[in-house]
This record gives structure tokens, sequence and C-alpha cells, in this order.
């Protein structure tokens, strides 16, 4: 049954309007007036938080013993964690309270705790004595010291003209100072070098609220040291956030929708309708993809984010899709949907927010396309587009994959039968393998996988000691190649699609180690960000020829080492899954094995 | 659940609670479909990437983590020789003395011969120390030079204010010595393990709004009529299942942490936290499956409402979420114990209504 683009189109069009109808007509007055409800409960609670003082996850979590009439007193009752308790000589040690300070002598508790409690007390004096100075008539008296930070690019080839150029970044600014003869003062300052001391708080042109109130590191502007704000985009980052959380809401809706037609054979009537199977899942999927842009569009309007913004945050929505359509067609009940949308949503939110945390401070945090989101906040960061294809492709590559693989178990064999998730994906990998070049094209297609599966082990491990980390980062490159270059093969034994023969065996490890080879080369767009010149960057790329072969010859031993290594995990693929795990032990070792070789020698 | 067409079990006449037939049978479909497995997985991702990348976090603010990594600044100025001795006060900070601003800058710009970090430039104008601090720009480094330079300069400012201190009507406060403290320790108890307590219970409420649709959605409730049930004892019973596994998972991390070294105190007001924690909101959860007429509602209001209202209750400076860090840090007060003891109170409540509720529904009407 061949039909025309536009069919398709008209058929998806059709099935996203009845869903839109479908899902409107569930929201009857009870649930209304339940949801409504629910707002009011909440919007209690809300306000009765913020009139209490605000997020403070850490209130009171220290006790010091402190005189009410001791100079001390009034610092420890102002910080948030520090709870002022009485000053009873035995308190310390009961251990009812960590630090103590009796008649000017200071004790400290003996534990983790109380040097953790020392280290609060001595910033929340440091911010006592910052105030008080600020009320000081004597401004230079006060604050003698004013301060201009200022970011230089270093490139050893320029050393003479280098700092000319350079200025004109921005800093942390002196500002205009709030003391009687601090603002010209700090103008003048600006002006030595070509005025580069703009104001650098997150409270930029770009209309980016500063947040200084939950920022520990902001404070007002006066040329005081204690004015430097490391790079730490906060307000960015809280905002980038706000991206994030209706997507957890709306794939909710749309894993139940998808659950819901495997639930009592109830999507039989839509299957035997004249439409394919990937006219359903995209006409069911738009309405939540639209919603999901919608809501994106609208909260880049209120923080102030462009169209980079936008674009960045749709592969993370289209992966959020993806991700539950794929959960959906792979759980056996409800119960299972939520743990699975769960685990999802939580992956994914971490995998996008934490890295954005360090967004200004290393290249590993384009791992996330968030971290664009708060590059893009930021009135003096630009994104480059090698950097926006870095951060999103994978995203949207993955989103893609899944939805293939979803959709091939869109049929009435799979909808409703039950079985565990495991089998479910073995048999989803199957449905895409029908010739033994398909083998090869499911090898390249898992390479988005296994770009994010890497790029997450470096981001875990870059915290580490490099000595450590890089045999680590080599074992764990290998076993997720492995596993991408022999699960589906092991998918396709199992269910029959092959004959269990030695012959056919060696031939698809073959294909599945060129198809991986080949689709390993697009992970050269790891160059572009500079991800290469960090050592646990080169360690996982350099493997697969990225950044170190230039000799020709050299350009294939990585395909020589796929095929290899593919070729043993077929053969044990065919016999059955005990002899696919020593198999694939075998693989895991001989590729760790290349790695190290090549980060050794060559590296 | 698969195992609906079970024949019914035979009317127990003095054997066990028909309610812990039902919460068993709970127990057995969460097992078969290993989806604990994957919960319990879940959690551990989360703590452990968490868990990283704070240390990752921690060792780039503060290079004293960093074992052996020293900051190179470049001095100079009028006032370079007070500003070295200022930095002495700085751990990991090697200040050294230029001539120049220009050899300075060269010195910057000549990192590997050199190895200078950053350059700080004092001049002494209008009873002034202007100081003009020169970070790199955009390197992985960045963050603990602007960290160092910033603790060298107050440093400073303390011994020039300290020079000044007869012009000041207010003297300022001495700082408290430094202490070799990680921040990673606040960050444990004040967001991993309230986070690691209260997720168990998120999913369970899940587990029980699920159990209880999935049932009236595929007509399998009915079925229950044929057993020597009620309708109460089969909501009972999924409520025991569902809330009496976050307890449980929330022991089995506070054993996991001691295992690493984190000492949790208060343990036994924890888990009454969480368990009445977890009735509260599986009593909620059950109460919206009851009365919502579709899984897809039921689902929403209950993930709104949950997540809200963990988040306006973090807002209360007795919440719940403050109330488990100060617990677990043997911070707690009368106060915190009090919360607890209400939460409880709450739970009670909640659940007496949600049998109220179910009391007053009839099996055929969902």
């Amino acid at each position: 049954m061949k039909r025309s683009p536009r069919e398709h189109l008209s058929a998806i069009g059709r099935i996203a309007r009845w869903e839109v109808s479908r899902s409107a007509g569930i929201v009857d007055r009870r649930t209304a007036i339940l949801g409504a409800f629910a707002l009011l409960l909440v919007g209690a609670v809300l306000g009765g938080g913020l009139l209490a003082g605000g997020v403070a996850l850490d209130r009171d979590i220290y006790r010091v013993g402190v005189d009410a009439e001791s100079p001390y007193h009034e610092p420890v009752e102002r910080s948030v964690a520090l709870d002022a308790r009485e000053p009873s000589p035995d308190a310390l040690r009961d251990g009812d309270v960590d630090v103590l300070l009796v008649d000017g002598e200071l004790f400290v508790a003996d534990t983790p705790k109380g040097r953790a409690a020392l280290s609060e007390f001595r910033s929340s004096v440091r911010a006592f004595n910052f105030e008080r100075m600020s009320a000081e008539e004597n401004g230079s008296a006060a604050f003698p010291v004013v301060t201009v930070l200022q970011y230089v690019p270093r490139s050893a080839s320029l050393p003479d003209d280098a700092f000319a150029e350079g200025d004109g970044e921005g800093g942390s600014g002196t500002g205009d100072g709030g003391d009687s003869g601090g603002g010209s003062d700090g103008e003048a300052a600006g002006d030595d070098d070509g005025g580069s001391a703009s104001a650098g708080s997150s409270g930029g042109p770009l209309g980016v609220p500063a947040l200084s109130g939950i920022n520990p590191l902001s404070s007002g502007g006066s040329g005081s040291p204690a004015d430097i704000q490391p790079p730490f985009p906060f307000g960015s980052l809280v905002l980038a956030f706000a991206f994030l959380v209706p997507m957890n809401f709306v794939v909710q809706a749309y894993g139940s929708t998808m659950l819901n037609e495997r639930i009592n054979r109830r999507g039989e009537l839509l299957l035997v309708a004249p439409v394919s199977p990937g006219d359903i899942v995209a006409g069911k999927t738009l309405p939540y993809l639209a919603t999901m842009v919608g809501v994106t569009a609208l909260i880049a309007l209120g923080v102030g984010g462009s169209l980079v913004s936008i674009a960045a945050v749709l592969p993370i929505a289209l992966l959020f899709l993806a991700a539950t359509f794929a959960g959906a067609m792979f759980a056996r009940s409800f119960k299972e949907l939520t743990f699975v949308t769960v685990t999802v949503s939580v992956f994914l939110t971490a995998y996008t927010f934490v890295p954005a945390i360090f967004a200004n401070v290393t290249p590993i945090a384009l791992i996330s396309p968030l971290t664009l989101v708060v590059r893009d906040l930021q009135p003096l960061e630009s994104v480059s587009p090698g950097a926006f294809v870095f951060a999103t492709a994978p995203f949207a590559l993955c989103a893609g994959v899944l939805f293939l693989l979803g959709t091939g178990i869109y049929r009435e064999e799979d909808l409703f039968t039950q079985r565990a998730v495991p089998l479910k994906l073995l048999d989803a990998l199957d449905a895409r393998v029908s010739r033994p070049r398909d083998v090869a094209v499911l090898s390249g297609l898992s390479i988005p996988f296994v770009f994010v599966a890497e790029l997450l082990a470096i981001a875990v491990l870059f915290a580490l000691p490099v000595s450590l980390t890089i045999p680590l980062l080599l074992f764990v490159v290998a076993l997720v190649e492995e596993v991408a270059k022999s699960l589906h093969v092991y998918a396709a034994f199992e269910s029959g699609t092959f004959r269990r023969v030695p012959r056919v065996a060696l031939v698809l490890g073959a294909l599945s180690g060129l198809g991986f080879f080949v689709g390993e080369k697009f992970t050269a767009v790891a160059q572009v960000v500079g991800l290469p010149e960090l050592a646990l960057g080169q360690a996982a790329f350099a493997p697969s020829g990225i950044g170190v072969f230039s000799a020709a010859g050299l350009l294939f031993a990585p395909l020589a080492l796929h095929v290899v290594t593919a070729g043993l995990t077929a053969l044990g693929a065919m016999r059955d899954l005990r002899w696919y795990a020593g198999a694939f032990a075998v693989s895991v070792l001989v590729h760790t094995a290349y790695n190290l070789a090549v980060v050794t020698y060559l590296g | 659940m698969g195992d609906s067409g079970k024949p019914p079990r035979q009317p127990p006449r003095e054997g066990p609670d028909p309610r812990w037939t039902i919460a068993r049978r709970e127990f057995g479909s969460l097992r078969k479909e290993k989806t604990i497995l994957l919960a319990l997985a879940l959690q551990l991702f989360i703590a452990a990437f968490s868990s990283f990348l704070v240390v990752g976090l921690v060792s780039l603010y503060d290079p004293g983590q960093v074992e052996g990594y020293e900051v190179d600044v470049a001095v100079t100025g009028d006032a370079a020789g007070d500003l070295i001795r200022a930095s002495r006060e700085v751990r990991g900070v090697d200040a050294q003395f230029y001539r120049s601003e220009e050899t300075a800058l060269r010195a910057f710009h000549e990192y590997d011969a050199t190895g200078i970090d950053a350059v700080l430039v004092a001049e002494t104008r209008d009873e002034r120390v202007f100081v003009r601090a020169v970070a790199p720009d955009s390197n992985v480094q960045t963050t603990v030079v602007v960290v160092q330079l910033r603790d060298v300069v107050r440093s400073f400012e303390r011994a020039e204010r300290a020079d000044r201190a007869a012009y000041l009507d207010d003297q300022p406060l001495e700082l408290p010595p430094e202490a070799s403290s990680s921040p990673y320790f606040a960050f444990t108890y004040t967001v991993l393990l309230p986070l690691l307590l209260f997720l168990p219970v998120f999913i369970s409420g899940s587990v029980a709004v699920d159990s209880l649709t999935e049932e009236i959605d595929r007509g399998t409730l009915e079925l229950l009529r044929v057993a020597p049930l009620s309708l109460t004892d089969v909501v009972d019973g999924k409520l025991l299942a569902a809330a009496g596994l976050a307890p449980v998972q929330a022991a089995l991390w506070i054993g996991l942490l001691e295992l690493n070294g984190t000492s949790v105190s208060n343990v036994p007001a924890l888990l009454a936290l969480v368990a009445a924690m977890a009735l509260l909101i599986c009593g909620v959860g059950a109460a919206l499956a009851l009365l919502a007429p579709e899984r897809r509602a039921a689902q929403f209001l209950y993930s709104v409402g949950v997540l809200l209202v963990f988040g306006g209750t973090a807002l209360l400076p007795n919440g719940p979420v403050t109330a488990a860090a100060r617990l677990a840090i043997d911070s707690a007060g009368c106060a915190d114990y009090a919360a607890v003891v209400a939460l409880v109170v709450t739970a009670v409540v909640a659940y007496g209504g949600v049998r109220r509720l179910v009391n007053g529904l009839d099996a055929d009407d969902l």
C-alpha cells in the first residue's frame, strides 16, 4: 500500500486532532474541581513557605553556643545555617552545640560537622563585617582596597599585544560604590585599560533577574574584594531549569495515552485503519510535542531567552518524548510505565542539568543542550554553531532512533503481548533486522547512544585524578561500544532471523563492525568544541581515530578492531546467552587493551 | 496485572487478614515486573551522579581539596610588598614580585615557561589601594584562580583595614580560624539525604495511584466482588504494600550512607517521618485514583500536587525536608520532633479520611 506524502500528512493530522479532542474529553467537572482544589492547596503552602522566609534547605543545621551579649551573637543569628544556643560549658561535650564561644575563647567539636560549622561561622562573620563596613562613614578606611577583575584570553603566540586586544571581555565590576568617595575611583580604575570593568553580575542587559537573594556568591557592588564572583552562572541555571520542569508533566500524559492503546486491545481499531504505524505514532505524538514547544516558547519569552534557547530545548523535548514512547511500548502495566517514566525523567533531568552547572568552566558542560541555554541567557556569552551541533545532535539522533525502534514494534503481535522489558527491547531490535546489511545500519544508528554514554562517563569521571580515570574510562568505552555492536546481533539470532552457523555469525560481526566504524566517524564533531584538549576527552575519542591518526594506514586500525571484536561476540551470540556473555567479556578485554595501547603509544 | 485471571482464593475462615493477601499480591507483581529493581537502580544513579559531580564542583571551587595544586600569582605595583605579605595567609597561593606591569603580563602570557596563573597590580592612590586582578579567560582553572585571587585580596583588605582602624567607628569582628572542611558535608545532609528519603515516597504514591487506576481501567475490580473482600480491604492492602516500601528503601539508603562513612543520627525518627509521609502521599494518591475518572488525570493531579507540596514544604522552616536534614545531622530541636509527630498525626487522619471515602464508594460505579 503506497501512499503519497500528502495522504500521510492528512492521516497524521487526523490522528492528532482525534488525540486532542479525546484528551480534552477526560477533563470533566470532577477533574476540574480536583485540580482547582490542588492548586488552592499548593498556593496556600507556597504562600506560607514564602512568608516564612524562602528556600533554605540548610536552615539551622549547625548549632553555635554563643552568649546573647557577645558581639558574635548577631552574625550567628543572621546566618541561616547557624542556630544560636546557650553557651553552657558542658554543651560541647554533650554534643548539644558544634561550636562554643565562651569568654572570647573558641571551642570546636572535633568532628566533620564541627569543622563544617566553623567554616560556616567564619563566612557568616565575614558577611557581617562587610555589612558593618558598608555602614561606615569613612569610605576609604572601611574599604581601603578597590578591586577590578579582568578575564584575559591567553594565547601563547601573541605575547606582546595580546593584552591590548584581550580586554572588553567584561569582568566582575567595581560598580559605583555605596561609599562616599568610591564612585569616581572605581571608574578611574576601569579607564586604565579601555573600560573593561563593565558590570559582570548576572543582572545584565538582557533582563535576566539577578536572583541575588539565593546566590551565596553575589552581593551589591562596592569595589570591595568581597564582590569578586567566580564565574558561576547561578541565575541562568535556575532559569534553565524552568525549561525542564513542564516536560516531566507532559511526558506523563504522553506515556499514558500510548500505553492506553495497548490495554484491552484498544489500539486494534486504529491498527486496522488504513494508516501506517508511523502515522499513528506521529499523529499521537504531535499534540504533545506542540505543547512542549509552546510552553518552551512561553518560558523563553518570560526569561529573555532567544531562539537559540528554544532550538536547544527542542532536542531535549524530543528525547523526553522518544524515551517515554519506547518505555510505553516496552512496559507491561501502568506501574511499570511509571517506573520507566520516572527513570527517564530523572535521568534526562540530571544529564541535562548537572553538566550545565559547569557551563562557564569546562567544555564538558556542552554534553548538555541546557548549557547552550545557560550561555544564551548570559549577557556576554554566545553560542558557536559547532557547540550547538555538538550539544544537540546526539539528543536529536537518540530521539530519532528510539522512535524508530518503538515504531518497529507498533504492530499487533507486540502491542498486545506481555513480555519483560529486556525481551521487548530485543524484539524491538530484531524488528529492525531482516537482512544482514541491517546489522551494519543498526550498529551505525547506535552511535548517538554510545556518544552520550561515553560523554556521561567523561562527565562523571573528570573530577578524579587522570592516572586513575583514563584506564577506567577506556574500559567503560570498550564496554559501551561492545554492547552497541553486539546486542542486535544477539537479538536477531535469538529470534531465528539468521541461521546459527559460524559463517553467518562472522559475516554479521564484520558488518556490525563496519557499520560502527562508519558511524563513529561522525563523532569528529567532538573536535569542534575542543573536547579532545582535555586529557579524558582525548582518551575517549583517540582510539576511534579522531585527532591522532594522520597516516592513512593507521586509519583502518579501528575498523580491524571493530570487525574482530564484533565477530567474536557474534560467534558467542550464535550459541546462547552464556556463550554470548563469555565472548562479550573477551571482546571487552581485547578492546580495552587496544584502547590502552593507542592512548599510550600514539596519544 | 497479568494474573487477574487466577481463580479467587478460598474464603479465609480464620486465615490471614485479606488485606495481607492483597498486599502480598501487590509485592508479587512488583517483584515479577522487576520494576522495584529499576527504581533502586534509579536512586543509585541519582546518588552516584550527584555525589560525583559535587565532588568535582568542590574541587573546582576549593583548591584546598586538590592536593598539590598551587596558583602562582605575579604581583606588581607600589603596594606589592603588603599584598605579598597578605597572600601568605592564603593556602595554595604562591605570590611572586615582578618589577613592572609589563613583565608581569609577559610572564602571564608565557604561561608554559613561567607558570604564572594570574596577575595582581596594586597601586596606591587617594588613600586607597587599587588592585587590578587579571585572570585567564575561559580556562578550566579560571574558577580556582579567581577564588584564590579573591582570598588574597580579602586578606589584603583586612590588613589594610587594620592599619586604618583609627578612622572607623565600628571595628570589624575578628574572623574565626579557617577550617579545612568539605562543602560536600552540608550537601550530603541537606540535599542528598532528603532526596534519597523522599524519592521512594514519591514513587510509592505513584504505585498506589497506578495499581488502583489499573484495576479500574481493566475492569478487574469487579472480579473482587466475588472474592470475600470489601473495597476497603482492597484499598488497604494496596496502601500497605505501597506505603510499606518507602521506609524499607529509606532504611536501605541510610545503611548505605553509613557504610560510606556518613553517619546518620535519629534513624527511628527519620523512618517514622518517611513512613508517615508515605502513608499520607499514598492515601492522597489512592483518593485521587478513586475520584478522578481516568489514569492520566489521576497521575497528573498526583504528580503536580505532590511535587508542588514537596516544593512548598521545603520552604517551611520546619517542613519535612529541613526537619529530615536536621534530624540526620544531629541538630534537631524540639520543633523537629514536633514536626515528625504532627506529620504522623496528619497521615493517620488522612488515612481515616481515605477509609471513609472508600466506605462511601460502590465498587460497581468505578
